[in-house]
């Protein structure tokens, strides 16, 4: 699996991070959220489609969500 | 109530529906009227006060808030310079029909400057510095209670925490809490057609005047804080005025008091209600302790709702606005779409999914959403742990009589079994973490500063 924030849309609710917080990194001075790697590991799919599902802005995308 | 799909005189077609947030009774019906509006009109055009849109359901509410910047403006043209626009109250409160209420009432890129001068202090990088320094504060404000088994949650512990922390993370000396948190909560409370209203706003001009003086102060001797960020914003290549700058500062107290409060003493009342769930909060908080905090945030929405001026002719989520057309996004309504959210009435506090709007969406997100968040969980968690049987008295219970901008509490009163003190009252211990602030400079930014407060357990700053 593959995962994307789309810096536009993501205005730093962090959400994501209390969701995945090994695969979403806030931002010190805004809190906007980036992935760690594009690269879901293994057994973390789960909490990142909870992070899709959480955010606000829906700037979250992932591929190959199997 | 009744739901009227209507042609206007340019052809366009509108749902008509009677909204009016600042009615008596609005409270009690607000759960019939979000039904119904989320069944016959997620946008409905409704005529009162002046004449204006409502959004309801959560996609339109998302639609536009979220998705539509382009067509949507936050000014509030208090000089009358650009095109007139009122700003996110509707409608206006005389009190702020003159006053720009800062970063809030702009568009971007003025917007935009004042909120990165600003977001070092409040990510949550920043926010966490300062676990160690909240958590004492909460001790001592139980601490002046424990003994007696006896609370009231709003006045004795919600009202100040966030109003003390708000003052430190300003520059403002702590001690002064008492000059801000009446007329902070008062302003909203207190309805238009109230006869202390004219009271009210003489606390509150008393509070604008002692914002200034501390403006003045900063400006002439700076220390760390937003005011002194505020002072040395560069906004669109220059540093701002004075009537800019308080406008500022009253939108962070308008926003760090009263919403915290809201959101805590609602938490804190349901808890007691239903206990079993408070126990397994309690006990299970590490799973639980984050997506109940967001199923508190989403269930009771403590600002309701913000108001928009259509900038351009556009049409979103199926509806033909007009330039110069009056919005309101309800945050509230959006909160219990039943599209977006299982049983949208019911607190669930594992809820999967929770994509609430209760800090708006799009780019005027609160910009204290980090400290509403960590607040309420420090003080949260402090009343599982120290008094954990505890029980509201729900006869002394003040809901606010309107709910038109805050879904907010005045008095929760309840009992509990007394335990022991475990450190010095709350003006001892203002005195030792405003030296905290002082000494470590606990109020410079995050790229200034780092490191957590550092306080002993005895209570002391270190």
């Amino acid at each position: 699996m593959k995962v994307s924030v789309d810096q536009t849309r993501c205005q730093g609710h962090t959400l994501c991070a209390m969701k995945a917080p090994d695969i979403f990194e806030l931002d010190d001075v805004d809190g906007h959220s980036t992935p760690v790697s594009p690269d879901v590991p293994a057994g973390e799919e789960k909490n990142v489609l909870s992070a899709v599902r959480s955010c606000p802005e829906q700037a979250i995308t992932v591929e190959d969500a199997t | 109530m009744s739901a009227e799909e209507t042609t206007g005189s340019d052809g366009r077609k509108r749902v008509t529906f009677h909204f009016d947030r600042h009615e008596p009774g609005y409270r009690e019906r607000f759960e019939d009227i979000t039904h119904e509006m989320h069944a016959k009109c997620p946008i409905a055009w409704t005529e009162t006060h002046g004449g204006h849109w409502v959004a309801a359901g959560n996609r339109e509410v998302f639609e536009l808030a979220a998705r539509s910047a382009e067509y949507l403006s936050n000014d509030h043209d208090v000089k009358n310079q650009r095109r007139g626009y009122k700003g996110i109250s509707i409608p206006s409160p005389p009190r702020a029909r003159d006053s720009r209420g800062g970063f809030l009432e702009m568009d971007p890129p003025e917007q935009r400057h004042y909120r990165q001068a600003l977001n070092p202090y409040l990510s949550p990088a920043a926010i966490n510095r300062w676990i160690p320094w909240l958590d004492e504060l909460v001790r001592a404000c139980i601490d002046e209670k424990i003994e007696s088994g006896s609370i009231d949650f709003v006045e004795d512990l919600a009202n100040i925490v966030p109003a003390v922390f708000t003052l430190a993370m300003l520059g403002i000396p702590i001690k002064d809490w008492t000059i801000y948190c009446e007329p902070a909560h008062a302003v909203i409370y207190t309805p238009l057609t109230s006869p202390d209203i004219m009271r009210v706003g003489g606390l509150h001009m008393e509070m604008q005047a002692e914002i200034a003086r501390q403006l003045a102060e900063v400006r002439a001797n700076p220390r760390p804080g937003l005011i002194n960020a505020l002072v040395n914003a560069d906004v669109l290549g220059e540093k701002q005025p004075d009537d800019e700058i308080r406008g500022v500062l009253g939108l962070l107290i308008g926003g760090g008091f009263d919403t915290t409060t809201a959101l805590t003493a609602h938490a804190i009342e349901w808890l007691s209600e239903n206990p079993e769930e408070r126990a397994r909060l309690s006990r299970e908080r590490a799973e639980l302790l984050d997506s109940a905090t967001e199923e508190f945030l989403r269930y009771y929405t403590p600002a309701v709702g913000d108001g928009r001026t259509i900038s351009a002719d556009c049409a979103v989520a199926g509806v033909e606005f007009k330039e110069g057309e009056r919005l309101w996004l309800s945050w509230a309504m959006a909160n219990r779409d039943p599209a977006v959210f299982a049983d949208p009435d019911q607190i669930d506090m594992g809820r999967e999914g929770n994509r609430h709007a209760s800090f708006g969406l799009g780019i005027h997100r609160c910009i204290g959403s980090n400290v509403a968040r960590t607040v309420f969980k420090r003080m949260l968690l402090a009343v599982l742990d120290r008094m954990p049987d505890y029980v509201c008295d729900p006869e002394g219970a003040v809901h606010y009589e309107t709910i038109s901008v805050i879904n907010g509490m005045r008095f929760l009163p309840a009992t509990f079994t007394p335990g022991k003190r475990l450190g010095p009252g709350l003006a001892e211990t203002l005195e030792i973490l405003q030296k905290a602030c002082d000494e470590q400079r606990l109020a410079e930014p995050v790229t200034v500063r780092k490191a957590a407060a550092a306080l002993t357990p005895e209570g002391g700053a270190k």
